[in-house]
């Protein structure tokens, strides 16, 4: 089991007993609390004892966990005074923020375990150098394209430059790796030592020392690669294979999520230059470069115009493009997402609550406070779940940047905020501004052929005895949304668990 | 006697792992195969009978093994009483979960 799986489930386990306290009477609670936290300890120390915990011992210490929750419930029912009768809670608001920090909570656990999501989330893992940009022929920064011939490559890098500090270029090839006698088509880079380097990218070992560029060129596999060819297996590193037709030593692996440079290779071989301008005249690579204090000046916006000299008066039209656009993490788009689904939700539903009433009697104004925090809190927690499952839907299985991945957060993000929010606006309208718990049992008041003498629509009513509201069927000038009707006193004798709220 | 009357057979067993020497939660746990969502709910029942008392161990003794305190349990004479009284009416009781076994652990 991986760390990572290890201490998400532990959150678990642990969340699990102090969620269950809360449902302890206070007074018994941090006594609960302090036993079973101790028996977790002890039984994580049994069945965990032997080094690192596999996913059976995980299984039962969960268990484990779960059985507090029993435990918490048998003691705050025997907790209760006798003949108190119960409060009903079904449709309570406390039940419906339960329900959503549970999905959140589902969100979280399972953004934490994705790999993709992980990366994603950690935008350190893949910045790059300020001023590093790609050198086309094109000024678009949505796509990159091979389009620089190793002999460009060379020249610049030999000659002096104003406006670049330093050049780095590969290419992909298709090619056969030759493993344990077994043969896999591989999407190869052919990279310039100083690839990484020039990108900023801290790699955990340093590909150039390990290698003997003349004899055995460094090898770096994706962690894709890792997982399918060498099923993670932790002694790959000195490893010789065989790729194409010479053999290289493999450096390292490249962390999950870290390469956002276009095209996805199964491996970056890094040649020494020589090897890499020598190739066909008809290949064509990525040239990045490092703009000088300098050339950052010339930058407009995301892209810089390059003209070079050519030797028959034919001055080819090159572009610096920024990666800005790649690197911009997931928050940006969910940001973009919420402005969007906000602007768009008076479109799907009403925003007003449907305040009017006709009655004198109203609830207090701490009740009123109450009302509008249960609403905020749906709303924060409807946008946090709209964060987190867009990225687990969406980079769950990323191993990479994708434009097609950013448009699926954009998508989910926009989606469920959309419906989110309009599924509070609307569960709030339904909630009796007293005690906040679900109106019931829906009656028909009126007929719609007199409708011109009195109203008719849908009346419901609050369990607990506080109000009754009526919804029109036909809005009408005199009637044209829903309005409370507030109960007084008289009415709850009615109600056996009116003072439940 | 109310209590013993009432006593159900996984009471019964969780008061004999007690007599046997297992006094903390997941011991019992281990011993009877019951799953904790059972043990703890019914230990606290048998506790507010008075059938058992429970007893935080003293911190020094956790701190010089390293680890946190447990809470252990024993029986009261009330629960030695309504033991006996089960012995009798579940007999497999004894063989289940032995006073030997537990001492020779």
């Amino acid at each position: 089991m991986k760390p990572s799986h290890d201490r998400a489930l532990r959150a678990v386990q642990n969340g699990t007993i102090r969620t269950a306290s809360l449902l302890v009477p206070s007074l018994k609670r941090s006594d609960w609390r302090c036993e079973w936290q101790a028996e977790l300890w002890h039984v994580r120390h049994s069945l965990c004892e032997a080094g690192a915990p596999s996913w059976l011992a995980q299984r039962e210490v969960t268990a484990f966990c779960l059985g507090s929750l029993r435990d918490a419930w048998c003691l705050r029912r025997e907790s209760r005074p006798p003949h108190q009768p119960q409060p009903r809670i079904s449709g309570a608001a406390g039940q419906c923020l339960l329900r959503l920090c549970t999905l959140l909570a589902v969100c979280v656990v399972l953004a934490s375990l994705l790999p993709g999501v992980e990366a994603e989330r950690d935008p350190a893992r893949f910045q790059v150098n300020t001023g590093v940009i790609l050198i086309q022929t094109s000024a678009s920064g949505d796509q990159f394209e091979p389009t620089i011939a190793p002999a460009f490559y060379r020249d610049w890098k030999g000659t002096r430059q104003r406006y670049f500090d330093d050049f780095a270029f590969y290419r992909t090839v298709h090619e056969t790796a030759l493993l344990d006698s077994r043969r896999a088509p591989w999407s190869v880079a052919h990279a310039s030592p100083n690839l990484f380097s020039l990108l900023g990218l801290q790699l955990p070992f340093d590909p150039i020392s390990v290698a003997d560029m003349a004899l055995f060129p460094a090898l770096i596999l994706s962690h894709d690669a890792w997982r399918r060819e060498f099923a993670y297996d932790p002694a790959v590193a000195g490893r010789v294979i065989r790729v194409g037709n010479r053999s290289a030593r493999i450096a390292g692996v490249m962390p999950y999520g870290m390469w956002r440079l276009p095209e996805t290779p199964d491996a970056w071989l890094l040649e020494p230059d020589s090897l890499l301008a020598h190739a066909s005249p008809r290949t064509r690579g990525y040239l990045v470069a490092h703009l000088s204090p300098l050339g950052q000046d010339w930058m407009q916006g995301g892209w810089v115009s390059i003209a070079v000299r050519g030797a028959d008066f034919d001055d080819p039209q090159f572009y610096g493009v920024s990666f800005a656009g790649r690197l911009r993490g997931p928050w940006g788009i969910y940001q973009f997402s919420l402005i969007l689904a906000l602007l768009a939700l008076p479109a799907v539903t009403s925003v007003t609550l449907g305040e009017s009433n006709y009655s004198s009697h109203r609830p207090s104004r701490k009740r009123a406070i109450v009302r509008w925090a249960f609403l905020l809190s749906k709303f924060v927690l409807v946008a946090a779940i709209a964060y987190y499952a867009s990225l687990d839907l969406a980079w769950g299985n990323s191993s990479n940047y994708s434009s097609l991945a950013e448009f699926a957060q954009l998508v989910w993000a926009f989606t469920i905020c959309l419906f989110g929010f309009r599924w509070a606006l609307a569960d709030q309208r339904q909630r009796c501004p007293v005690c906040l718990r679900r109106v019931t049992h829906p009656a028909r008041v009126g007929l719609a052929s007199r409708t011109f003498l009195g109203w008719n629509g849908t009346e419901m009513i609050c369990t607990g005895g506080h109000t009754l509201l009526h919804v029109p069927s036909l809005p009408t000038s005199w009637f044209g949304g829903q309005r409370w009707m507030y109960l007084d006193a008289s009415w709850e004798f009615l109600f056996a668990d009116s003072g439940a709220c | 006697m109310a209590a013993e009357a009432r006593l159900s057979h996984t009471a019964a067993m969780i008061l004999q792992a007690i007599s046997a020497g297992y006094v903390y939660g997941f011991s019992i746990m281990e011993m009877t195969g019951l799953p904790s969502g059972t043990v703890y709910p019914a230990m606290r029942r048998l506790e507010r009978d008075d059938l058992i008392r429970s007893q935080w161990e003293k911190q020094s003794i956790a701190d010089a093994e390293q680890r946190p305190p447990r809470k252990y349990y024993r029986l009261t004479a009330d629960g030695k009483a309504t033991l006996e009284a089960s012995r009798k009416r579940y007999p497999l009781l004894e063989r289940l979960i032995s006073t030997e076994e537990a001492n020779s652990l």
